[in-house]
């Protein structure tokens, strides 16, 4: 029994390491990358490695509750996904460019037209 | 008497109910903006009132879990949830009077956009209804997304998309920090309850005490990031400016006391173990907030981004009341909830007043475009006067009573220091908060010609809310017995009494 509970401790632990890196990974994407898209894929990326989490801690502690908020994250990210994508259409069409830099008015101090 | 459990959640159910209707109503050819807006104001008007039924029946402070065999307590409605539901209905109806003048000169708003407007209040609402840290989360996405909706709605104009764009990637980047902290906290608690929390954690503090800690402060993160504190602060000026105007009134009036009444609640209810980990980080956050955002709204030349800018600075005197629950809870407590009452009249009368200045065609907002504004329009710049003085906090308006609170809270708990930040950031900020009171009444030559007359329903709404900030200022400092804000005080603490009933 003893050795059953170090094994499941032991995976639990091997679970969050690979979530870990994922959300790493996914983080790195956000603020590094220039490509909007890929803005994006890393977000979900992130909010997936935290699903992994949630599942690995509901087999762990044997509870449906863990698997439930990751049913509701998944839903929510299909909700992010839909405003995301169509601005990323719409931003598309603008510029007929998908790198971030070109997105600049903002920064332009002067042009501040309400 | 029981009261059913439905009644409790009517102002839930009509704000979400109105959502879910204008969206169908919006497909219909006849549907006009104003009808919508008329149709958005019955049912925010509808939440209003049975919230305030709530409010004023039984006993004078209440906890209720409705449904609580479906629910499970992931929804409290108490005497706090009623008193920021009323900041928050009250928020969208203002918004919706001022903005018409607005909404209905710029043609690409259409009836979908007050759907959306009713989603973001509704997400707002439930998001100080909620009890359990996933349906905050859920909460706070309904809020956000419809915001993203809104802020890029205008879509042919390059600023508001990529405003929306910037907000949409930091605020789903902040979310998954939510999350992440979530996992850890149910990784050392086993539950996401608040309440449930802090009793876990008082219980099995050594092992998991590192995991709680971590969780907190990558909830913590989000929230600062949400208000715009010190190291998160930089999305909010290009946000706030890049929005429309009323929806910016919005965001920095509504969503803001949204944010605060949650945030309130975990702390006060359950996060003791953290807060006391992060009070010492928290007094240079305050620090770096008040004089980064005084920086930021002296250099800015468009009225919107200094008001934006301070807005920031006005978080920093909240995050004060924040630090000094530790020492003092109930009166650090309500003086924050009565900060966002004063902060939110104020700043929804002054960004109201300018969007409906600029309502017509492109006229740039800046201070030179207020030169000698005083007069073409002497009651506009009168009121506009009445909001730059309550935001700087000078006595006889509401601003004041609110600062001196937060001032006098964090003496008392021992951070002098900051109550000493805090007073020469107001220093500052009657620098800038002037410069347009003086611009307006001491300069000649304006090049001013299409700002819209005194008429409609916009300029009476602005001129009580103008009148609002007077008499709550007035009221309770110099005449005795008068009925002033005293009221709004009274509340506070009893919202802050009702955190502490468990059932």
């Amino acid at each position: 029994m003893q050795e059953k509970e170090a094994l499941m401790a032991d995976s639990l632990l091997s679970y969050i390491a690979l979530a870990m890196i994922l959300f790493s990974i996914g983080f790195l994407g956000v603020i590094a990358r220039k490509n909007i898209f890929i803005v994006y894929m890393s977000i979900e990326l992130m909010l997936n490695a935290i699903n992994l989490i949630f599942i690995a801690l509901g087999r762990y502690y044997e509870s449906m509750q863990p698997q439930v908020i990751a049913l509701i994250i998944i839903a929510i990210a299909a909700a992010e996904a839909a405003v995301f994508l169509s601005l990323i259409v719409v931003l598309y069409r603008k510029k007929k460019s998908l790198n971030s830099d070109v997105f600049n008015v903002l920064n332009q101090k002067d042009a501040a037209h309400e | 008497m029981m009261t059913p459990d439905f009644i409790y959640l009517l102002p839930l159910f009509f704000v979400g109910i109105g959502a879910i209707s204008l969206m169908i109503l919006s497909t219909f050819k006849t549907m006009t903006i104003r009808k919508g807006a008329i149709a958005t104001l019955l049912f925010l008007v509808l939440a209003f009132l049975s919230n305030g039924y709530n409010l004023n029946s039984g006993d004078v402070v209440y906890s209720v879990y409705p449904f609580v065999d479906i629910f499970n307590k992931m929804i409290v409605v108490d005497t706090f949830s009623g008193y920021f539901s009323t900041i928050l209905i009250l928020g969208g109806i203002l918004t919706i009077l001022i903005g018409l003048h607005y909404f209905e000169r710029h043609k690409q708003f259409t009836v979908e956009f007050f759907s959306l407007f009713l989603f973001s209040v509704f997400g707002m609402m439930l998001l100080v209804h909620a009890n359990e840290l996933i349906s905050a989360f859920i909460a706070l996405e309904i809020a956000s997304i419809s915001l993203y909706v809104m802020i890029g709605f205008q879509k042919v104009i390059d600023k508001r998309i990529e405003a929306s764009y910037r907000y949409l990637v930091l605020g789903s980047l902040a979310g998954v920090f939510f999350l992440l902290g979530t996992s850890f906290i149910y990784a050392a608690t086993q539950t996401t309850t608040i309440g449930t929390i802090g009793n876990m954690a008082l219980n099995t503090v050594d092992s998991n005490a590192p995991l709680l800690i971590i969780g907190g402060t990558m909830i913590l993160i989000t929230f600062l990031f949400k208000i715009a504190a010190f190291p998160f602060q930089s999305w909010a000026l290009d946000v706030y400016d890049g929005a429309p105007l009323p929806v910016t009134a919005f965001m920095a009036a509504t969503f803001k006391a949204a944010i605060f009444g949650f945030l309130l609640r975990l702390v006060v209810v359950d996060f003791d173990l953290i807060r006391d980990f992060w009070d010492e980080v928290l007094v240079y956050v305050i620090i770096f907030t008040l004089a980064y955002g005084s920086f930021l709204a002296i250099i800015q030349k468009s009225l919107k981004r200094m008001l934006v800018a301070s807005s920031i600075v006005h978080t920093g005197y909240l995050l004060i009341a924040l630090v000094s629950i530790g020492v003092i809870g109930e009166s650090a407590a309500s003086s924050i909830i009565f900060y966002l009452v004063a902060y939110f009249l104020s700043a929804i009368g002054a960004f109201g007043l300018i969007a409906y200045i600029s309502s017509e065609g492109q006229l740039r907002i800046t201070y030179d475009d207020f030169r000698g504004f005083a007069k073409i329009r002497p009651y506009m710049a009168a009121m506009l006067s009445v909001f730059m003085l309550s935001l700087a906090g000078i006595p006889s308006t509401i601003g004041f009573i609110g600062k001196f609170y937060i001032f006098t809270g964090a003496i008392e708990s021992g951070y002098a220091i900051l109550a000493i930040v805090g007073i020469i950031a107001t220093f500052i900020s009657v620098y800038y908060y002037f410069k347009l009171i003086a611009v307006m009444y001491f300069y000649r030559s304006s090049e001013l010609i299409d700002v819209p007359p005194l008429k409609g329903i916009a300029p009476i709404v602005i001129s009580v809310i103008a009148l609002t900030i007077v008499w709550g200022g007035v009221g309770n400092t110099l005449v005795a017995y008068f009925p002033g804000v005293d009221f709004l005080i009274d509340m506070a603490n009893l919202s802050y009494e009702s955190l502490f009933i468990w059932q």
